[in-house]
């Protein structure tokens, strides 16, 4: 589909695509008081389903009519001026790297609520904290200004604050009270960087990524912004060690946060280490992909092996979102368009197997309302469909061919391996250890679906709990999310034909950045034997 | 018309359509699909069936000597990577697609017998159309991408259909351990395809053979670098043909349904590694090394298997580590660079053996009258016995196979073992000597099977032998068992012996087809080398062989004769007794399980478990004694668990529009 012509960068051309879904459900999320519900929260579901699918049009409106897959520029751009002398502008658009988060985001935030039908306490704020979220989020991926960007961040962590302190288990203001101090402490460091970075050269300020872009910082100054927004996104993504707040956010949360949290919170870390680091830093990316890289494999090994120890079914989950998000660092640090793609489809492919394997662990707990698996077992006679959507979901997330993990997952090693950047030695262990996780993923994904369903009923279980089976409801969430999944999984050129072009400008600009610090001097942080130096010249 | 072969994607593409749809049924509406057991059932077979003519018409096209048909289309691509799929029509593929075909359609028609009883009926079907499907499509696959792809599916379809029965504890495990050792050669597979797409840039069998070759006369890739990769994709086949030492997940997977062990565990999903093998024969016949490394697997795994056979009491088990054997032999004839006689034996072991694991299914069929649902008593020889009055066509279908697996011309095994071993004889002698010695056990406790089970008096009403063996699977006897009301022993229905006597044809024919000095098989997969094994081909030698083969045969089948019929010699005495430490040591399968069950299982347990320590104490540790020490004591902890920690949010949020509107009052900076 042809771009529009008349969406140019003026103001007021064209139709204003992302500022509408943007600020669409942050208005129905400020309306949800005015709606009449009896407080059980059955009026006002529907208005929120509404207001969420209405926002899911409104992107995929924005994806055929204002953007061009095969354009690598800024796209259905909207610049208005907000406050001058702060060199704030309200300034939206959206490239191949941000498209298909925005997607993301409001399809599930969509199920999210389809997924929050029985919330029944406080129902409003529930819904009104999900609708902002939807919003929040939506403009993280799609603003193109630094301290919008920062703000929108921002935005963001409340409703999940709230959401976690609300609603979630026994433990929640712990796990709500560690999530936002190690968010919003991090996330200074986003501010701190885009101060720097917006005053840097003089002038007037100017916060606007096309303008960072082309600065010419020093290679000193790149590191130390790199710094500080690895530690602000590594946070979020999240990289070991900087994980410890998730197993708690997840265990505590109810399953709509959850999927939104796995689902599109984890995704934000992803994209802005490339939007920020690899696009807008590429001399400190050339320097630090390496780094980058070993942090993925110790994500996928150490975060496999500790789900694989977790005898609490949300935290399991939990680990093994960590342990997938690996795959994006790798991605992300092999300096090879095939692994930045991978590392783009992982996050799109995690997205949507993350999001279904937390609404089965809230729809299982539901039932057997306890999360540890001493306490389950041969539950799969009861409750077979349920049985046979678990099994789905979790072939999908150990990346089993057919289905989305598997494509990204393979880009990535593909990728990785066929990457003349680094040196033989360093792809042949990164890819050996990262492989390990192939083998390690299903022994612990396996293992749960034994201890839930397989085996004899464990009498106490079934005789305290009323083991229904999957209601239409919940086989219809799954199967919205394993549409795309298997979609995906059969052809992933459905997706990857939206930012091929994207990542290829930018994993281009990152190559020229390695090129230009051939110079071994300029490698400040890591020994020779992993910069990836430019290993070009033997071909082997 | 068009040709078979240009609609050659609908083979595999049909039992997907009928598996999805079912699939679907069952998750929508389950309790209507699981009462339409005939419809659906006939819905699958004709998918199955129509894809089997289909591959028959394909085969007869490839045998008048019709070119290949490949057909691609690019799945993925990103910057110079482009990564085609499609299918390929080559003679190999079209003798595997008329072989696979053909024995799913018989195990579907014995399943409709052997599964009536059992409420996952249409599920069961539904699993059978889907694996067919995966299968079929690993055939075709055009390259090594897309065969690992259908790889990992055949082996999705082994962990569902291994743990069908997902109330037992034991299936649990055993399809739990399938996929975890085959993902462990799927590791080195797909190490091994991520390695030669970097030397060779090519997934294409070819592509990747005559890339290598380029890579080393050039020096792009050093000699061992190619060895490394060819072994590590050799990990793939090992553990899906079940070869040393990952074989340990296939006799565990006997859990499965007895049909599923005839299908996939013994004729095509476990042929597959030799399939992959085969069709990297370009690449592997460049490298003398990892021939002789197949060769000797395929050696170790086919004395092995036969070893751990001789002692086995159940009867599905003897029959899985006697396939472990067999697939032995079909690799040590691949590493041996003869492709053509390993794959000669795969076809003629599919039919035998699939209608040798029908059989024993037929059995443990009429035995579940007697002794209940059991497996460990249902499928025990100790309590069989005497079958061959009860059961005819089973005893005599079962008879026929054994002959042809022990190697008795002029039955199918004779030709295709015979040919191995001259094979052998020719390339690695020592490795003859051990594949020779192994025809023998063979042929021994093939007929101990048959013996223990059909021959002699029925021992399955001994109630006390029912105790003992319980008690020794340390397994208390459920309600449910003592409520069983015996039956009487009968021969199976229709639906079951048909397919056994359908069997039973091509166990006895298929031989001829490949007789060495006139071999169809050879001449429809290699032309070329069919001639010139014709040329080569010496009576004195192959009547040597041959004789001493069934010599040994012979041997085995009498030694059996006298120990299990006759009881003219008493193996307890004999042998048991004597050499009690290799009894034990084979009773104990070589203690592989023990050994795998301490090292890997627990040894992953246990680094799990510190590392979850670690985690949370160390880690996590760090996390909150940073806090603590940033909120000045212990205190300020408690404060922040007593729910004004959103006062807290709202700082850090108040904190940041303040810092901005600071700088906002700050103006602009100076110019």
């Amino acid at each position: 589909m042809p771009a529009n012509p008349l969406i140019t960068e003026q103001l007021g051309a064209g139709f204003p695509w992302l500022s509408l879904s943007i600020f669409f459900p942050l208005v129905g999320a400020f309306l949800v008081p005015f709606i009449p519900d009896k407080g059980e929260g059955k009026e006002v579901r529907w208005y929120a389903l509404c207001i969420a699918l209405v926002t899911f049009l409104i992107t995929i409106g924005a994806y055929l009519q204002g953007f061009d897959p095969t354009i690598d520029d800024l796209q259905l751009s909207e610049k208005i001026s907000w406050l001058p002398d702060l060199g704030l502008t309200w300034a939206v658009g959206a490239d191949g790297l941000s498209m298909p988060l925005i997607l993301l985001t409001s399809f599930i935030t969509a199920l999210a609520v389809l997924a929050a039908w029985p919330v029944s306490f406080k129902p409003k704020l529930f819904f009104f904290l999900i609708l902002a979220m939807d919003g929040g989020q939506i403009a993280v991926f799609a603003v193109q200004d630094m301290l919008l960007f920062f703000l929108a961040w921002e935005l963001e962590l409340l409703p999940v604050y709230l959401l976690l302190a609300i609603w979630g288990g026994k433990k929640r203001q712990y796990a709500a009270t560690k999530f936002i101090i190690y968010t919003a402490g991090s996330s200074l460091f986003i501010l701190l960087v885009a101060l720097a970075m917006g005053f840097f050269g003089g002038g007037a300020p100017n916060f606007e990524f096309s303008t960072l872009a082309e600065k010419a910082y020093g290679s000193s100054f790149q590191v130390l912004c790199y710094i500080g927004l690895l530690i602000a996104f590594g946070v979020k993504l999240p990289i070991v060690p900087l994980h410890t707040w998730l197993p708690d956010a997840h265990g505590e949360a109810t399953a709509p946060v959850h999927m939104l949290l796995a689902g599109i919170l984890l995704k934000m870390g992803g994209y802005a280490l490339l939007r920020f680091n690899a696009q807008l830093l590429p001399i400190a990316h050339a320097q630090f992909a390496p780094l980058l890289i070993i942090l993925g494999v110790v994500n996928i090994i150490y975060a496999a092996l500790t789900s694989f120890a977790q005898r609490n079914l949300k935290r399991k989950i939990a680990y093994s979102s960590i342990s997938h998000m690996g795959f994006v660092l790798i991605g992300i640090g092999s300096f090879s368009s095939l692994g930045t793609s991978g590392a783009m489809l992982q996050m799109i492919s995690h997205g949507l197997i993350g999001a279904s394997l937390f609404f089965l662990v809230g729809a299982t707990y539901d039932r057997t309302h306890t999360l540890q698996l001493d306490e389950m077992g041969g539950v799969g006679q009861k409750m077979r469909i349920m049985f046979a959507l678990w099994t789905v979901c979790s072939l999908a997330s150990l990346a089993l061919p057919g289905m989305s993990g598997f494509v990204s997952e393979l880009m990535v090693f593909a990728g990785l391996v066929t990457d003349e950047a680094y040196t033989l030695p360093f792809r042949v262990v990164i890819a050996g250890l990262a492989a390990i996780g192939v083998i390690l993923t299903p022994i612990y994904l396996l293992s749960m679906l034994r201890e839930i369903f397989f085996g004899k009923e464990n009498k106490n279980l079934v005789s305290q709990t009323k083991l229904i089976d999957a209601e239409p409801r919940e086989i219809y969430v799954i199967g919205c999310l394993l549409v795309p999944i298997i979609g995906i999984g059969l052809y992933p050129r459905l997706v990857t034909d939206s930012y091929t072009t994207s990542i290829e400008a930018l994993v281009k600009r990152d190559v020229a950045a390695l090129e230009q610090i051939q110079n071994p001097s300029a490698s400040l942080i890591l020994s020779k034997g992993i910069t990836p130096a430019v290993i070009k010249a033997p071909k082997l | 018309m068009p040709s078979a072969a240009e609609v050659a994607w609908l083979i595999p593409t049909l039992p997907l359509i009928g598996a999805v749809a079912v699939g679907l049924g069952l998750i929508s509406v389950n309790s209507t699909i699981n009462n339409l057991r005939k419809p659906v059932a006939i819905t699958l077979l004709s998918c199955i069936g129509a894809s089997t003519v289909l591959s028959y018409a394909v085969l007869a096209e490839q045998l008048s000597g019709a070119p290949e048909v490949e057909h691609l289309f690019v799945w993925a691509s990103a910057g110079n990577f482009i990564l085609p799929m499609g299918y390929v029509i080559d003679p190999l593929g079209a003798v595997m697609l008329a072989l696979v075909t053909t024995i799913a359609l018989l195990v579907m028609i014995y399943s409709h017998g052997y599964m009536a009883h059992d409420k996952g009926y249409v599920r069961f079907f539904t699993y059978l159309a889907l694996f067919s499907s995966s299968m079929l499509g690993l055939i075709v696959s055009p390259n090594l991408l897309e065969i690992y792809v259908f790889w990992e599916l055949v082996g999705m379809c082994s962990y569902l259909l291994v743990g069908f029965w997902y109330d037992r504890e034991g299936a649990a495990h055993a399809a739990q351990k399938a996929f975890i050792v085959n993902r462990v050669g799927d590791f080195g597979l797909l190490l091994g395809i991520l390695g030669l797409f970097w030397a060779t840039n090519s997934f294409d069998f070819h592509g990747i053979a005559s890339g290598l070759s380029d890579a080393l006369s050039t020096g792009a890739v050093p000699q061992w670098a190619a060895l490394t990769l060819c072994l590590l994709v050799f990990m793939g086949p090992m553990a899906k043909s079940a070869q040393f030492p990952l074989h340990v997940w296939l006799p565990d997977a006997m859990e499965g349904p007895t049909p599923i062990s005839a299908l996939i565990h013994a004729a095509t999903m476990v042929a597959a590694g030799v399939f992959l093998v085969a069709r990297l024969e370009p690449l592997y016949s460049q490298f003398p090394f990892v021939g002789l490394v197949i060769a000797v697997v395929g050696t170790i795994t086919c004395f092995l298997g036969a070893s751990i056979a001789l002692t086995q009491m159940d009867l599905k088990k003897g029959l899985a580590y006697s396939t472990v054997s067999q697939l032995g032999y079909m690799m040590l004839a691949m590493g041996c660079g003869a492709p053509i006689a390993g794959m000669f034996h795969l076809i003629t072991h599919a039919f035998f053996k699939a209608m040798l694991f029908l059989g024993s299914g037929s059995v443990i069929h009429a035995m579940e009258e007697v002794v209940g649902h059991e497996p460990i008593l249902a499928q025990d020889m100790r309590l069989m016995g005497g079958l061959r009055k009860k059961m005819p066509i089973t005893s005599r279908t079962f008879l026929i196979g054994c002959i042809a697996i022990s190697g008795i011309p002029p039955l199918a095994g004779f030709w295709s073992k015979d040919e191995i071993l001259g094979q052998a004889f020719n390339t690695f002698p020592f490795l003859w000597i051990v594949g020779f010695l192994t025809a023998g056990m063979t042929a021994f406790y093939m007929f101990r099977l048959y013996f223990l089970t059909f021959e002699g008096e029925f021992r399955g009403e001994n109630k006390e032998l029912q105790a003992q063996l319980m008690n020794l699977a340390e397994i208390s006897n459920d309600e449910e068992d003592h409520q069983h009301q015996p039956g009487k022993l009968h021969e199976s229905p229709w639906s079951m012996t048909m397919p056994l006597t359908a069997l039973a044809v091509p166990s006895v024919v298929i031989g001829f087809v490949g007789i060495p000095w006139n071999s169809q098989f050879a001449k429809l997969l290699n032309p070329q080398e069919a001639l010139e094994m014709s040329s080569h081909f010496e009576w004195g030698e192959f009547l040597a062989l041959a004789a001493a083969s069934v010599a040994i045969s012979t041997a085995g089948i009498s030694f059996a004769f006298f120990a299990y019929y006759r009881n003219r010699i008493d193996i307890e005495k004999l042998f048991a007794n004597r050499f009690s430490v290799v009894n034990k040591f084979l009773q104990n399968k070589w203690y592989l399980d023990e050994i795998n069950e301490k090292i890997f299982v627990r040894g992953s347990r246990r680094l799990a478990k510190e590392v979850l320590e670690v985690d949370a104490k160390v880690v996590d540790g760090v996390v909150n004694l940073t806090g603590l020490l940033t909120l000045g004591s212990g205190e300020g902890l408690k404060y922040f668990e007593t729910g004004r920690a959103q006062f807290y949010a709202l700082i850090v949020f108040g904190g940041v529009i303040a810092l901005v509107a600071l700088f906002g009052v700050l103006g602009p900076a100076p110019t």
